[in-house]
């Protein structure tokens, strides 16, 4: 995987103590994986006074506690890095080794009442739709509300469109896609995007010290696999793949 | 150290264990919540000795009231309330002791304010989620309080001994808030998107705004005029800062509160100052707010001049305690 190039970024003020970290680029590929490596690098080298950082899919919000540091070293702080610091993985130190994960779904029109939908505006069988997730791989780029892990790296003709009436209510494990992108709810929930399956897996158990097994790099394959098959998972909170010793 | 236990024999519409919020879970998509008022969040638990973020007991509407099984220190924050011991009257923003076997009760002047939050000295025991007491309904994770609960603390609190007749053990200059009459006046400061729709910044400047029945943790939905972008350039999802002043679709102004969450599509005019969001976490139903533009240092200033009245409070209320022989949690955490 090469490191993307975008030496360059935008700095926004965005309320009184926060600021928008974003990279001037026309390719979207780049502007996103852009802003993951530039998150990495920041908290790896994480200036005085940052209280947290919210990551979006093409932005990064930094917020700070301006009592204790101010706009223009924050802002100096995030060029400094985006130019200089070397990514976490260069160091070797204090970086996560990526995991895999191979989740199960269910891609029926039951589980997934979005698929013959997003299949029609695709102009594809459903089947074709199951395909092309199944043989997509995934990168976690995110975690969205409540560490929903959002994904990138749907393959399929053009992005899917969201909802345009949202659902009120989706049920855990569902397995989202709009645009390119993929995500998992983790608990009940409304949802504008595309519901097209669910996996029996437990994505988040807040009675765990680290409710979630995933972070942002990891990569996600998904499983279609039959309702019997996923009955016998029983809400098993979700591992990844053991990796070979 | 005791363990006093105190049975909750009232609850308010929503009662709930809560302190200032998760740290470093935003990264993970896990808000930092916490109390919506965090100004009288901190007071409170200054006023008792505690840390400012020590776990305490929010409560939005309605009547809260504990009886302690030994005598306890508290404080009552927040709104303006008519606070209760044994049924006799007692001031609220102060160190109270509640004896053993008295109930103690907080009734919040509903059109004055909506939240009230009481500390009692030491640490109260309640489920953490990422190493915060505070709710996160989203995740399942809603730390409400009912009548008949049982809520257990860890105090050195032993009473004082005084006799009624003596001056009141502590002047300390607390930085109590003013609950004004409507409409209350709120900062903002400009974002970016502002200049996408022309005209607007007047707009919000001249109008009143009410806070609707449907606003909740996650934003204050306020009825009042907005306009919408011409463009329809695609927003992608990202996060944005508590106090986000935000139009959606419909014609309505959003205020997000602590709970919020990556947002996408809608433009962001503003960001409520920092100084004024404790005020925003006590507006209901019925609130007319007016929003006034201003900038990033004269926002900062203010932030800055309530954060040091804080911080001296901090420091004579640790020395008072310190003075009456109190050591931990007591503290230097402040």
């Amino acid at each position: 995987m090469t490191t993307a190039q975008y030496g360059v970024i935008t700095v926004e003020p965005f309320g009184d103590s926060a600021v928008m970290v974003t990279i001037p680029h026309t390719d979207q590929a780049i502007r996103r994986a852009g802003i993951v490596a530039f998150r990495d690098r920041f908290l790896a080298h994480r200036p005085h006074g940052v209280l947290d950082v919210v990551s979006g899919l093409e932005s990064l919000l930094i917020e700070f506690d301006p009592l204790q540091t101010a706009l223009p070293h924050v802002e100096y702080a995030a060029r400094l890095v985006a130019q200089w610091a070397p990514s976490p993985q260069d160091d070797g130190a204090g970086a996560r080794a990526v995991r895999t994960f191979a989740i199960p779904v269910v891609f029926d029109d039951e589980h997934g009442p979005d698929l013959a939908s997003v299949a029609g505006e695709l102009g594809m069988a459903s089947s074709e739709v199951v395909e092309a997730i199944a043989g997509s791989t995934f990168t976690i780029c995110l975690l969205g509300a409540a560490m929903a892990p959002m994904m990138d790296g749907l393959k399929v003709p053009r992005p899917v469109r969201r909802r345009a009436e949202p659902r009120t209510d989706v049920v855990p494990g569902s397995i989202m896609i709009a645009g390119t992108n993929a995500i998992i709810q983790p608990f009940p929930g409304p949802t504008g995007w595309r519901v097209v399956g669910r996996t029996p897996h437990t994505i988040v158990d807040i009675s765990r010290p680290d409710p979630v097994s995933f972070a942002a790099g990891d990569i996600v394959r998904f499983v279609p696999v039959a309702p019997d098959e996923a009955g016998a998972v029983d809400g098993r909170f979700l591992l990844p793949v053991e990796e070979p010793a | 150290m005791t363990t006093v236990a105190l049975d909750i024999t009232s609850t308010g519409w929503v009662t709930t264990f809560q302190d200032l919020g998760r740290r470093d879970t935003e990264q993970r998509g896990v808000p930092t919540g916490g109390a919506a008022d965090q100004h009288s969040a901190a007071v409170a638990n200054l006023l008792v000795g505690n840390p400012r973020g020590a776990t305490l007991i929010e409560n939005l509407g309605g009547e809260l009231a504990l009886v302690p099984d030994a005598d306890v220190l508290l404080a009552v924050t927040g709104a303006p309330a008519e606070v209760t011991v044994g049924g006799g009257p007692v001031d609220g923003w102060t160190p109270l002791v509640v004896p053993a076997g008295e109930e103690i009760r907080v009734r919040a002047d509903m059109s004055r304010g909506t939240r009230t939050y009481l500390a009692v000295n030491g640490m109260l025991t309640a489920p953490t989620l990422l190493g915060s007491a505070a709710p996160d309904a989203r995740m399942g994770f809603g730390q409400l309080l009912a009548p008949g609960a049982r809520v257990l603390v860890e105090t050195e609190f032993r009473g004082f001994g005084r006799r009624v007749f003596e001056p009141p053990l502590f002047r300390l200059a607390v930085p109590v808030p003013r609950f004004e009459e409507d409409p209350w006046v709120v900062d903002v400061v400009a974002s970016h998107s502002i200049h996408t729709i022309p005209g607007i910044r007047e707009l919000i400047e001249d109008s009143v705004y009410v806070v609707t029945p449907r606003s909740n943790h996650v934003g204050l939905r306020l009825a009042g005029p907005v306009m919408h972008p011409d463009s329809d350039a695609e927003i992608v999802s990202h996060g944005v800062p508590i106090g986000a002043l935000q139009i959606p679709h419909a014609d309505e102004l959003i205020v997000l509160g602590r709970y919020r969450s990556l947002t996408a599509g809608y433009p962001i005019v503003g960001v409520a100052s920092r100084a004024a969001l404790p005020l925003l976490g006590q507006a209901g139903p019925g609130r007319e707010l007016r929003f006034r533009w201003t900038g990033r240092e004269t926002s900062l200033r203010r932030f800055a001049r309530r954060e040091a009245q804080v911080h001296a409070l901090g420091h004579a209320a640790a020395e008072a305690f310190g003075a009456l022989g109190f050591t931990a949690p007591l503290s230097h955490a402040i």
